[in-house]
């Protein structure tokens, strides 16, 4: 059995990554281990077995078909890149003018509807916009690093929530000015954030 | 077909190179998602996801390296990406006084003959996706933690345990 706290370095020595002082120190340690000296056998047998695994197994049933099912519908990316960016443009400026109309005097101080435009409208531009920004962020997120795509789900969660909140405060009380501005401000941080991410995973 | 004028016929949107393409590597990205994922119904749909994602991404791939290596890479992204949506599943599923159940190792695989391929579908997710990243497929320890978004260090620990739990279950 190997000493308990050598794990490590007999991983690194048969890995070769071990500078050449630790390594003549280890090899000093295996003459005198045998336990350890067998761990390092197992190690590479472990190591000759894996290089042995097949590098190519063939499903059990031809994918294909459902493939081309689904890429049938779909431009490669060349003749996507300019229309997907022309959707995200267009989003963000859906966007921007929904934040616009709840920044601007008239939301601010909110007014009953009429004929359809007012708070109500304006909330479903916002939802509409961002739905867009997210699918298309969605689509494309796997150009960004799995970290920041952590980091931006988590700080999307948190404005989501305050969206939330401030939405059912609006619900209960459709005339407080103030309210109004907390959505407001939830909102814009959520375009902002959506618009960084669009860009980043866009360039 | 010389494979440089495959890829740039379907960067132009022909269907049938790309499906040479994929004839051509589906067996090697079908390896790596049935060894991450260590479920074969899992391995079958991010193949299809992989080769679906990499027809809307071929304009990107500018031949600065193997076509099969950005392949694998895209391949790798697209594991782990469903990884994460599966991940979240699980947890909305999972009760709270449970949570050990999300690293239970999975049961292998039907169709993974080999010992060796048993093992390594039994280990825990973790574990096994920096084993089949690192072992299998070479990637370093710096490539597999941005990838999956872990510390270079926890990619070290979790290829030593995968090991461990490797050594020990082939010497049973």
């Amino acid at each position: 059995m190997m000493c308990p706290h050598m794990e490590a370095k007999l991983n690194e020595y048969v890995d070769g990554a071990l500078a050449a002082p630790d390594r003549a120190s280890l090899e000093a340690h295996l003459a005198e281990c045998a336990g350890c000296r067998a761990a390092v056998t197992e190690l590479r047998s472990l190591s000759a077995a894996t290089a042995t695994l097949p590098r190519s197994i063939e499903p059990a049933r031809d994918l294909w078909t459902g493939i081309a099912g689904r890429i049938g519908k779909r431009e490669t990316g060349y003749g996507k890149r300019f229309s997907r960016g022309a959707l995200a443009a267009a989003a963000v400026l859906v966007i921007a003018l929904g934040v616009y109309r709840l920044l601007s005097p008239f939301t601010a101080q909110y007014r009953p509807a009429e004929g359809g435009v007012g708070w109500a409208a304006v909330q479903a531009d916002v939802d509409r916009a961002t739905e867009e920004l997210s699918r298309i962020l969605a689509a494309e997120r796997d150009r960004l690093r799995p970290e920041t795509v952590a980091l931006l789900e988590r700080n999307l969660a948190v404005i989501d929530a305050a969206i939330a909140e401030s939405r059912a405060a609006l619900a209960r009380d459709p005339a407080n000015a103030e309210l109004h501005q907390l959505f407001s401000a939830a909102a814009r941080q959520k375009v902002e954030l959506l618009r960084w991410a669009a860009r980043a995973a866009a360039s | 077909m010389d494979p440089t004028d495959l890829i740039h016929r379907a960067q132009q949107g022909d269907r049938a190179a790309f499906e040479a393409l994929y004839r051509a590597h589906v067996g090697r990205v079908y390896a790596l998602c049935l060894r991450l994922t260590a479920d074969a119904a899992q391995a079958e749909e991010r193949t299809q996801d992989a080769f679906v994602r990499a027809w809307e991404r071929l304009a990107t791939f500018r031949g600065e390296s193997a076509f099969s290596s950005w392949l694998y890479r895209l391949t790798v992204n697209e594991v782990l990406l469903g990884r994460r949506a599966e991940h979240r599943r699980e947890q909305r599923i999972v009760t709270a006084d449970d949570p050990a159940a999300l690293e239970r190792p999975r049961e292998p695989a039907a169709g993974l003959v080999l010992d060796l391929e048993r093992a390594v579908a039994a280990l825990p997710s973790g574990a096994r996706e920096v084993f089949v990243l690192h072992d299998v497929e070479g990637y370093r320890h710096e490539e597999i933690a941005r990838l999956t978004g872990i510390a270079v260090g926890t990619s070290k620990a979790q290829l030593f345990r995968a090991r461990r739990l490797l050594r020990e279950a082939l010497n049973r």
